[in-house]
């Protein structure tokens, strides 16, 4: 039977106490006892536990708040100064996990004109890393630490210029000795310039010349090194004396062993220290122990290795000095201002420098400086390179002249009216007169196929490439590298595995 | 002459039709003819030379105004006017009528034989949109489907027995510029062995002249590397030619303008896919396959109004 009490009554009547009276009978409201959520008894509970105002005081205890301290965990230490700059420009040569590869040749006065070579991976010399890691051959990020050891591609290039070493050291079918080829070499990114200066010093360093270099043009730009006006220039020119004597000391632990072997044979006025009987290694030392003296030492160092006879009453030693290679990368920085002041806080321009002004002048009197012949070979670099448009319009025209465009023809490019051509510049890019041998363009492309598959074949047989290496996969990796350019095979090659594979035709 | 409207009276009272009391109250129906909408029935029989029979009409246009109705010069005040077309008080009258017609024609010419769907001429109807102008109508879609499958199976007649009734009809529920009537010209290599193609993807479009040769690619006159510095664009702009294997095949020459670089390599791939087709149709399956073929027509979605982006709505805040 429904309670004649309607439900909001009831709740009302619970709410608020009122007379008992109303309450309806128990009969009729019957009072149910609540069952509490859990079923568990109530004594198998945890002991509540005690309010901490109840804890009892210890004896002498402070009543202040306590927490606990974070513990300051020990931070590592930023490295120390210089290492991270240590570690950037680290120069790895080996790589003990790679394979050795079999039947690998060694770079030789023989391999370096074997066209039957064309296309094969040889082994820089092992005792030549030394002399190569002086001159600062190496740069990072070129993949040296992936292999097992160093080597490089004989490409046509290459051979090119193997054979060009071997004319101008009077070796050969056609020997012109005493030649300058000069060169300056351009091309896409990782089209491999600078191992193509690494591999005319390492053919250097093989047939007994002498190799100067210039690993950064940068460096001599950039106001990293000191530099103090040269007396008695006008206009003024400066000389970076600390930059000068890294130069000689490079040069001498590169080429220490033809460097003792020659006496010096000129007198040197502003050098008082210098024995008659010394080498060109102690003439070099000076310069290097003395920073002052850098330049003039150089200097005299230049003279004794261009000398074709040596000065009257010094002719008991001479011995006729080797050629010369002479190799700088990232020629570009040297076209503009420098970062150097003069006096009246007006900019330097690079060609105030005597130092770069001296390497410079090579492209324009290079054989009538560098008399027992050599090679002149200037590199630009695309990773770190200045804009620079004169520069730009100069190896267009240089490029022109190659192609046999004249000077005075319309299609001979020029720069820009009004773009502010930098006219020493273009005074450099001048076409040479006289004797003096034109210097010439040299244009980086990719490997040929053939070329890449042997590149390729050398990645698979040092263990780091496990796919099989044909020609449809090598014409493949030709494309993707934008038509062979070495440093983007480089990146393919070392490539664990692509993710994507194409699937199989099935035409 | 008023302007024709839907539901307008005047525009409908133009036919009228005397006729002698008749028990079963006749009304003529005039369903092809889409500019008699009513008739009336009078109680008493007078002809009225005045107004112009339907087929004085020129047939052509489609309901024109009717006159205005002269009460006055009936013999006797009509007892009252019925709508021509027994449509006329549903919400889509002229539809109506359309379907009423095209399945009296049905019926009148079932008997006729019929080819398959397959053989039977293929037509462009009206789009739904195009014939709701056409009708000036509300017509939702599945009456619309109801009305064509009437002019499928019209069109189903084997087309030499085909009356001339039956083809007027469907002539006119064409879309204007019978779109299959242009005959599709496939693009083929041209003399000197150039397949051109575009591509689009994202923002970027690519013209791609594909050429037999050993493999090249330029792009906008620069070198691959130059252009994509990952070698994941690179592939993927060159897939097509990869997954064919005849990377060391072809040579393109590639101009590409617009968009990102990932959106610049991809409208290569598409392009490239398109003129190797061109040079080689059977490679078709297995461009698709590749993905090659089919086109990602996804664009960047618009911002709305109240989103911080297309989607993102703001920082929810307390107060």
């Amino acid at each position: 039977m429904a309670s004649s009490w309607c439900w909001s009554c009831l709740s009302r009547l619970r709410v608020t106490p009122t007379p008992r009276a109303i309450l309806p009978p128990q009969s009729i409201t019957p009072r149910v006892a609540s069952a509490s959520f859990h079923s568990s008894a109530v004594q198998y509970a945890n002991p509540t536990k005690k309010k901490g105002a109840l804890v009892t005081q210890k004896y002498r205890q402070g009543q202040t708040l306590r927490r606990k301290k974070k513990k300051t965990t020990e931070r590592a230490r930023p490295p120390a100064v210089g290492e991270r700059k240590a570690l950037r420009k680290r120069i790895v040569l080996s790589n003990p996990n790679a394979l050795e590869v079999e039947g690998m040749q060694d770079l030789s006065a023989e391999t370096m004109v074997d066209s039957r070579l064309r296309g094969s991976v040889v082994g820089l010399p092992l005792p030549m890393l030394d002399q190569l890691r002086a001159v600062q051959a190496f740069k990072p990020k070129q993949g040296w630490s992936i292999f097992r050891r160093p080597g490089t591609v004989l490409r046509r290039d290459t051979l090119e210029m193997g054979r060009l070493f071997e004319k101008i050291s009077g070796e050969g079918s056609v020997p012109e000795k005493g030649k300058v080829v000069k060169k300056i070499l351009t091309g896409l990114k990782g089209s491999g310039k600078t191992v193509h200066l690494l591999q005319a010093m390492a053919m250097g360093f093989l047939k007994k010349w002498v190799v100067i270099s210039v690993p950064d043009a940068r460096e001599l730009v950039s106001g990293e090194t000191s530099y103090t006006p040269l007396e008695g220039t006008s206009p003024l020119q400066y000389v970076q004396p600390n930059a000068v004597s890294a130069l000689l000391t490079r040069t001498v632990e590169a080429n220490r062993a033809v460097l003792s072997s020659l006496k010096v044979s000129q007198t040197h006025n502003g050098l008082p220290g210098l024995k008659p009987s010394s080498t060109l290694e102690d003439l070099a030392k000076l310069g290097f122990q003395d920073v002052a003296v850098a330049w003039p030492v150089f200097q005299a160092l230049w003279t004794e290795l261009t000398a074709t006879a040596a000065a009257p009453g010094m002719e008991k030693d001479f011995v006729p000095r080797p050629p010369m290679v002479v190799t700088v990368d990232g020629l570009a920085h040297w076209m503009k201002e420098s970062a150097y002041r003069a006096s009246d806080y007006s900019s330097i321009h690079a060609h105030d420098l005597v130092f770069v002004k001296h390497f410079l002048s090579l492209l324009q009197n290079g054989q009538a400086s560098l008399k027992n012949g050599g090679m002149v070979l200037y590199a630009t670099s695309t990773s770190n390179n200045p804009a620079i448009y004169t520069l730009e319009v100069a190896l267009e025209q240089l490029a022109a002249r190659q192609a046999g465009i004249s000077p005075s023809s319309p299609d001979y490019p020029s720069p820009e009216a009004y773009s502010g051509a930098d006219e020493r510049v273009l005074e450099l890019f001048k076409p040479t007169t006289g004797k003096e041998p034109q210097f010439e363009l040299q244009t980086f492309g990719g490997l040929t196929r053939d070329e890449a598959r042997g590149y390729m074949e050398y990645f698979a047989r040092s263990g780091l490439l496990r796919e099989e290496v044909n020609e449809t996969w090598v014409g493949e990796k030709w494309s993707l590298s934008g038509g062979g350019i070495i440093g983007e095979l480089e990146k393919l090659g070392r490539h664990v595995r692509s993710t994507a594979q194409p699937a199989p035709v099935s035409v | 002459m008023a302007r024709p409207t839907t539901n307008g009276l005047a525009q409908a009272l133009q036919a009228l039709q005397i006729r002698p009391t008749l028990p079963a109250r006749p009304v003529i129906r005039s369903l092809a003819q889409q500019r008699r909408t009513y008739a009336i029935e009078v109680e008493a029989a007078a002809q009225q030379s005045s107004t112009p029979t339907p087929s004085e009409l020129p047939p052509t246009e489609l309901a024109p105004a009717a006159p205005k109705i002269e009460f006055g010069s009936f013999l006797s005040r009509p007892a009252r006017i019925v709508p021509a077309s027994p449509s006329y008080f549903s919400g889509s009258p002229r539809f109506i009528d359309h379907v009423l017609a095209l399945e009296d024609l049905q019926a009148k010419y079932a008997s006729l034989p019929t080819v398959a769907a397959s053989e039977a001429p293929r037509m462009a109807w009206f789009k739904l949109a195009q014939f709701r102008d056409y009708v000036g109508e509300p017509v939702p879609m599945k009456k619309y489907k109801i009305l064509v499958k009437i002019l499928q199976r019209l069109n189903r007649i084997q087309p030499d027995m085909l009356p001339e009734e039956v083809k007027t009809t469907l002539k006119s529920f064409l879309r204007p510029g019978n779109p299959f009537a242009v005959e599709h010209v496939s693009r083929t290599v041209d003399e000197n062995g150039r397949a051109r193609a575009k591509g689009k993807r994202k923002e970027s479009t690519a013209v791609v002249q594909l050429v037999e040769g050993e493999g090249e690619v330029i792009v906008n006159g620069k070198s691959l590397v130059e252009v994509f510095q990952r070698v994941h664009d690179r592939e993927s702009a060159l897939w097509a030619l990869r997954c064919t294997q005849r990377l060391d095949k072809y040579n393109a020459w590639v101009t590409v303008r617009g968009g990102g670089i990932t959106g610049q390599a991809e409208a290569i791939t598409l392009a490239i896919g398109r003129a190797l087709m061109m040079h080689e149709p059977g490679l078709k399956p297995v461009l698709r396959k590749a993905g090659v073929i089919s086109v990602d027509a996804r664009r960047v979605e618009r911002k709305k109004p109240g989103h911080v982006k297309a989607r993102k709505m703001p920082t929810w805040v307390k107060r």
